[in-house]
């Protein structure tokens, strides 16, 4: 039973590791930023106390934020070797890349209407019109909330090169781009992955970087046809993961998923406490 | 002149004096003074690219903070010449709300004197007063900061309210960004949590009515 291969591959170890590192990185971030941004509340203000005062947090904060851009810069080293040079503007296209392109406009439309009930499920290849979008808003996100990042890191060294006062801009888009980001993860990114019914109660492919085939073939059809008419299928195929790292993959990420509800749930309970201007 | 004499004012004049002609060279830009404290005053010549604020420089484009409120007391001596109720025992945000809503004052707890100094607290452009921007990062901000410019004391502690109209005059690039991120933020918002929704209601009802059903 065990050793039926029953899953189709989908992430690589590297994809793994990645989202792992931007996973933990991400939480150590809202953490501390979230505590930094209550901090004038009683739950800021405990949060902050966890790491050992603010200095700390926001040192904490700080480190955390330098880590996440070095992984950035990898993974566009990583994205250089990936590219097929050879063949390369064309090269980006194609359904294994995560290029918008024209697919996935009717992707959207097709996606919409089939949540309205007017049309059927669009067959989707290995990649989702929404799942493109998950990949590019860290990108934006990151560009946003890391130039901004490096600007606060040493306010008085940044304003040797820019007028003090971008200081204030910064905070503010750094500020509402973190929030953007944090609602976006704690409700939207959480719902589609592990909340949707057909995924519920927790979705593993990113962990153990193999889906379920049967599941492939309703999600991304287009994918696995593509595979067999190309004689691939077989070789993409994968045993399922053995219990206890199924177990390890379900209680790491149900950790993770407590914790981003936890911090929105009282981040949106102590709102009405902040003071922003 | 005895030839001893002329040997030693060419030794003099070889090994002493031009250093310290280099010296003095410099020692009038020195005494100049640029205020800073940050390497442009230990290093002469130093190439580094800084702002130099206040004096028009790095206004970039004219986005940053404009010509900043003056009030009656921006100039006294004491602020509070002949303000009513006033008293050194009456706390300062009894009066002044605005200016409680900082993140110096807010989170850090500090307080208004550390910045404002000492009673009587002057107008912040009155000629000696520690808030004056000729003196403000070198009084003040750098009690804290180490190393702070002028440029660094240009960043506006009271901070006006970003999506407030008044600040498209005061202060237009904190108007302007902050108003696309935060339509940014909120239409990814207004768009992606009906739709979700909406999506996860259609697949219960798809998963409720059988497989077959879902549309493939
Ligand atoms: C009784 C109310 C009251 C209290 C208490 C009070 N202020 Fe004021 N303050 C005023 C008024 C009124 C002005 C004048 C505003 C104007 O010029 O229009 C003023 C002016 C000032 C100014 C000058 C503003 C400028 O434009 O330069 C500063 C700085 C200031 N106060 C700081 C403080 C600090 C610090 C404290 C606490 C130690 C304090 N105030 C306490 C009422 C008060
Ligand atoms: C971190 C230093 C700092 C602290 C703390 C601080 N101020 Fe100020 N204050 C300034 C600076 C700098 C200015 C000049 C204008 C600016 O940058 O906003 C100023 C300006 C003012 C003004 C003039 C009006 C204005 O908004 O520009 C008032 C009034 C004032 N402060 C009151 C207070 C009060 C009351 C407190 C305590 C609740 C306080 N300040 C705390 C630095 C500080
Ligand atoms: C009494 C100490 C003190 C004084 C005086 C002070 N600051 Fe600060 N300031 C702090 C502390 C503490 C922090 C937050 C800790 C950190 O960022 O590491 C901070 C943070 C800042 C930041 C970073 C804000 C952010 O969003 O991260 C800026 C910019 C700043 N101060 C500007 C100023 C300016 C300009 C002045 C002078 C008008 C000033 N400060 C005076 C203590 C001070």
């Amino acid at each position: 039973m065990a050793d039926e291969r029953t899953r189709l591959k989908r992430f690589t170890p590297v994809h793994r590791l990645w989202h792992l590192g931007l996973i933990l990185n991400f939480m150590i971030l809202s953490v501390t930023g979230i505590a930094w941004m209550f901090f004038e509340t009683p739950w800021g203000r405990g949060l902050a106390n966890l790491f050992g005062g603010y200095s700390n947090t926001l040192q904490i904060h700080r480190i955390a934020g330098l880590v996440l851009l070095a992984g950035l810069a990898l993974h566009l080293i990583y994205l250089l070797t990936r590219i097929d040079w050879k063949d390369f503007p064309r090269s980006l296209l194609g359904p294994e890349t995560l290029v918008f392109q024209l697919v996935d406009v009717k992707g959207f439309i097709g996606h919409l209407g089939w949540v309205f009930g007017i049309n059927k499920l669009p067959r989707f290849d290995r990649w989702s019109w929404w799942e493109k979008f998950d990949y590019w808003a860290v990108w934006w996100g990151l560009m946003i909330v890391g130039i901004t990042g490096l600007m606060l890191y040493d306010p008085v060294l940044t304003s040797d090169y820019m007028p003090g006062w971008m200081l204030n801009v910064a905070l503010w888009v750094h500020r509402i781009e973190a929030v953007l980001a944090m609602g976006h993860i704690f409700t939207i990114h959480f719902t589609v992955e592990h909340w949707r019914p057909s995924s519920f109660p927790f979705n593993a492919a990113m962990f153990d970087g193999t889906m379920d085939l049967e599941e492939a073939k309703h999600e991304h059809p287009e994918w696995v046809a593509r595979l067999d008419k190309e004689g691939r299928l077989g070789e993409a195929l994968a045993t399922p993961p053995p219990v206890p790292l199924r177990i390890l993959y379900f209680v790491f990420g149900y950790s993770i998923i407590t914790l981003g509800v936890f911090l929105l749930v009282f981040a949106i309970a102590n709102a009405a406490l902040l003071t922003l201007f | 002149m005895s030839i001893g004499r002329m040997i030693f004012s060419l030794l003099w004049a070889l090994l002493v004096v031009p250093p310290a002609i280099g010296q003095a060279a410099d020692a009038s830009g020195e005494m100049a003074g640029t205020g800073y404290f940050r390497d442009q005053d230990t290093v002469p010549g130093s190439l580094r690219f800084y702002s130099q604020l206040p004096g028009g420089e790095g206004k970039l484009w004219g986005m940053g903070p404009g010509k900043p409120k003056i009030r009656r007391s921006s100039f006294k001596q004491d602020a509070h010449e002949g303000v009513a109720n006033f008293g050194p025992e009456v706390r300062c945000k009894k009066c002044h709300i605005p200016q409680t809503k900082d993140l110096h004052y807010l989170r850090m707890g500090i307080t208004c004197i550390q910045c404002h100094r000492s009673q009587p607290v002057a107008g912040v452009y009155h000629y000696y007063s520690p808030l004056n921007p000729i003196r403000r990062h070198a009084y003040v901000c750098a009690k804290c900061h180490e190393g702070a410019t002028p440029s660094f004391a240009s960043y506006m502690v009271h901070e006006p309210n970003p999506i407030a109209s008044a600040t498209r005059n005061s202060f237009p690039l904190l108007y302007y960004a902050v108003w696309i991120m935060l339509i940014l933020a909120v239409g990814v918002f207004l768009f992606f949590l009906p739709y979700t929704a909406l999506w996860w209601i259609r697949e219960f009802f798809a998963k409720l009515k059988g497989r077959s059903s879902h549309g493939r």
